[in-house]
């Protein structure tokens, strides 16, 4: 269908292309991480270790500081661009766990420093995130508190020109190798979620120690683990946008969470459509290509229909905060849960086509089955999504 | 990039919504429950009153479909009636649409301006009852005779057909050639000689909707579409792929009514001392209901977009939406079905006729098992091996 006759009706209406210059970062970033990153992959997950060789990969190339002006040492990306990036990046057979870390340090960690600090906090902490040189991590997630965040138990108390923080938090991405830390804890729990604050603390300040690593089911690459403070005494000019707007700064977080944290979710399952049209065209049994069983050819049209439907829901997200609206729930809901249900039940499809192979380490499907799990927990359960949407429906 | 309708847009959709909340929704109901005879005349009252309140006309401009201002008028209109849509769609899209994008000039005059103004009423009939998704089968043949064209075979369910004026037929008109190049799109006058219309057929759904068969005797065809033979297959692949856009809109426009009556419902239901929708089974159902809806609803104006654009990869875009939003919708009539339960299964209730509206779009115009072989062969043959 070349659409030969048909024109487009002038300014009208909404617009879903890419410019020239997006579909070109794209491709190189396509090509930068299918050469230089991709083939590290498969070793590191398997040591289900952080890796910093794969890091520094993502540092050289500008991936880390991609959203931050050109002076705080970024390259001053839209969000869409960020998403491309993500997006890209998995679609290569970048692992879910190493951009994993990428999300949660540069947006979760580097961008709420770069959007909420003064100009002392940015200039110290943004550059040095940017570059990789310094990892960030965010801490909000408690033991007792996941999806109900604004239960937090850490506290932190005033004295003299600093705050003393006790409590913990549990399920911190990147928090074993992190430098800085942003940490959430509540000044007075009286006011609830109003007492909210958000607090900047680097990794050799007392008080502050890191557990050890979790063994997790997918996302390996990325290095989680628990973080306590005891009596960590953190020098007032750390407060993050000031007492009480940690909750708002939290809340800012599920923007990301739910556009650039989730490119790589479409980037995967391209990944994995790649892989089983090739593996079915390669594929024979019964003396023909396995593409020919119209088993495989409708989980493979399930794929192409799960792809572009969630590369839609994603890059509204991200198109909408590019333009400064404010995040739409409904619409904020839809991209997270359908991307982690039906993202998952592909995956799993992924693996099926490719049988015993697709049971194995060494091919990719596998990877991305357990990866794709993260999608439907980490940010806010599905559950939680449908929460969301049926209380807005029902108001 | 820009994920959001222009704001003449979305005062155009809210403009046709309040017109078909208006005057089309109070009739669906009646429309279902008719008798064959009052179906065909209620169907024409409402095709009537579509181009009065300016629904039709959406996004035809001139010889262009614009698909994306057709899609927003076409989900209003499908979640107001949806089997006023579909009669609505046979006649300005089908119809009116291929004359608008292949016909003469002279064909164009005679036709689209009544066909707009619901003054006549088209009707395309191409599939046979051994070809549906396998559009080459059909056996319907034309040959010349001196300079008419004139027709035989017959062609089971044609939308509109007991109230059409005018028919689009495809035939082959070349007996032996391949579909590609031996088919054309014959125009057919109602009282043409040869022409017969069978009796209306009832069906599970959509039953506002006047279908029936028709069969073509030596029946003596005007003219062929755009003037020339062999362009039939082409053609009709054209406007049924735009076509898919459409159904998906109805789709959509039918979960849009589903979900809505839904939350009314579980707001105002109430069990155990609350409102049923506060229970999370209801609730997660309806978050379920609406994001699906919005996905597909996404994925349709992708697609239109994808066609009005001429992207290269819209007719697959269009397969996806029209896959998607068919199959959306029957799992949102179903939950609708689950909550409102013993008062939705009684005959009469709004969503038992759109559970029972619902499937059509699966079944309709390449049946979902038909979009997922077009989609994998589409994304499969990227990697056939050298």
């Amino acid at each position: 269908m070349t659409g030969d006759t048909q024109v487009r009706i002038g300014g009208l209406s909404m617009d879903f292309s890419l410019s020239q210059e997006q579909r070109m970062f794209r491709e190189t970033v396509y090509r930068y991480g299918r050469d230089e990153i991709a083939p590290l992959c498969e070793e590191a997950d398997l040591k289900g270790e952080f890796s910093f060789e794969i890091w520094r990969k993502l540092a050289s190339f500008g991936i880390l500081g991609l959203p931050f002006p050109e002076e705080f040492g970024g390259s001053a990306a839209n969000i869409l661009t960020c998403c491309l990036a993500g997006e890209a990046l998995a679609h290569a057979g970048v692992d879910g766990g190493s951009l994993l870390a990428w999300g949660a340090h540069t947006y979760l960690c580097a961008h709420n420093i770069y959007a909420f600090g003064n100009e002392d906090q940015k200039r110290k902490y943004v550059p040095k995130l940017a570059s990789g040189e310094w990892i960030g991590c965010m801490g909000l997630t408690e033991p007792g508190s996941g999806s109900d965040a604004a239960s937090i138990s850490t506290t932190a108390v005033k004295k003299g020109d600093r705050y003393i923080l006790n409590g913990s938090k549990t399920f911190i991405t990147n928090a074993p190798v992190a430098d800085v830390f942003v940490v959430f804890a509540n000044i007075n729990k009286a006011m609830k979620h109003e007492g909210i604050t958000a607090f900047i603390i680097e990794k050799d300040t007392p008080g502050l120690t890191t557990g050890k690593p979790f063994h997790k089911m997918g996302c390996k690459c990325s290095s989680t683990s628990e973080v306590f403070l005891a009596d960590c005494e953190v020098p007032e000019e750390n407060i993050l946008g000031g007492e009480g707007k940690g909750w708002f700064i939290a809340l800012s977080g599920v923007e990301w969470d739910r556009c650039t944290l989730l490119s790589p979710m479409l980037g995967a399952a391209l990944n994995n459509l790649d892989s089983c049209a090739r593996y079915a065209n390669e594929r024979q049994q019964f003396k023909r290509p396995i593409r020919s069983f119209q088993a495989i050819q409708h989980r493979i049209a399930d794929m192409k229909v799960f792809v572009e439907a969630i590369r839609l829901a994603v890059y509204r997200v991200a198109s909408a905060k590019d333009n400064g609206q404010m995040l739409n729930p409904l619409q904020a809901a839809v991209s997270k849960v359908y991307a982690g249900d039906r993202g998952f039940e592909l995956a799993s499809e992924a693996v099926q086509i490719f049988g015993g192979y697709g049971f194995m380490h060494e091919y990719p499907v596998e990877r991305n089955f357990r990866d794709s799990k993260r999608a439907a927990i980490g940010g806010g359960t599905s559950d939680i999504m449908r929460m969301i949407v049926s209380r807005i429906m029902m108001m | 990039m820009d994920y959001q309708l222009s704001p003449l847009e979305i005062k155009m959709q809210q403009d046709l919504a309040a017109f078909c909340r208006a005057e089309i929704a109070p009739r669906a109901k009646m429309l279902d429950s008719s008798s064959r005879p009052e179906a065909c005349k209620y169907m024409k009252e409402n095709l009537k009153l579509l181009s009065q309140g300016g629904c039709l006309e959406a996004g035809h401009i001139g010889d262009v479909i614009d698909l994306v201002a057709v899609y927003l008028a076409s989900e209003e209109i499908a979640k107001a009636c949806p089997a006023s849509f579909l009669s609505a769609r046979a006649s300005t899209f089908l119809c009116a649409g291929a004359l608008r994008l292949f016909g003469t000039p002279d064909q164009k005059q005679r036709y689209i301006p009544e066909l707009m103004k619901a003054e006549r009423v088209g009707a395309f009939a191409y599939s046979e009852d051994q070809a549906g998704s396998d559009m080459a089968a059909i056996t319907t043949v034309a040959h010349k005779d001196g300079k008419t064209w004139r027709l035989d075979g017959e062609k089971n369910i044609v939308v509109n057909a007991p109230i059409a004026d005018v028919f689009l037929v495809l035939a082959y008109s070349e007996k032996d050639a391949d579909a590609q190049s031996g088919m054309s799109i014959f125009v057919c006058d109602k009282g043409a000689k040869g022409l017969k219309i069978e009796e209306p057929v009832e069906t599970m759904g959509l039953r506002g909707v006047p279908m029936a068969g028709i069969s073509m005797n030596d029946c003596v065809a005007t003219g062929i579409l755009g003037g020339t033979p062999g362009k039939g297959y082409e053609q009709a692949t054209r406007i049924l792929t735009m076509g898919k856009v459409g159904i998906a809109a109805l789709c959509v426009g039918i979960g849009n009514a589903c979900t809505e009556i839904s939350v009314k419902h579980s707001k105002e239901r109430k069990a155990f001392g609350k409102p049923i929708g506060l229970y999370q089974d209801v609730g997660f159902r309806l978050a379920d209901m609406f994001t699906i809806n919005d996905l597909g609803r996404m994925l349709a104006l992708r697609a239109a977009w994808a066609i009005n654009s001429g992207e290269q990869e819209a007719d697959i875009m269009a397969a996806c939406a029209k896959l998607f939003a068919s199959e959306a919708v029957t799992k949102i009539a179903n939950w609708g079905m689950q909550i409102f339960a013993g008062h939705g299964y009684v005959a009469g209730s709004d969503i038992e006729r759109l559970y029972r509206d619902a499937k059509f779009g699966e079944i309709c115009e390449g049946t979902s098992e038909l979009q997922r072989s077009l989609i994998a062969s589409h994304e499969l043959d990227k990697f056939l091996p050298r």
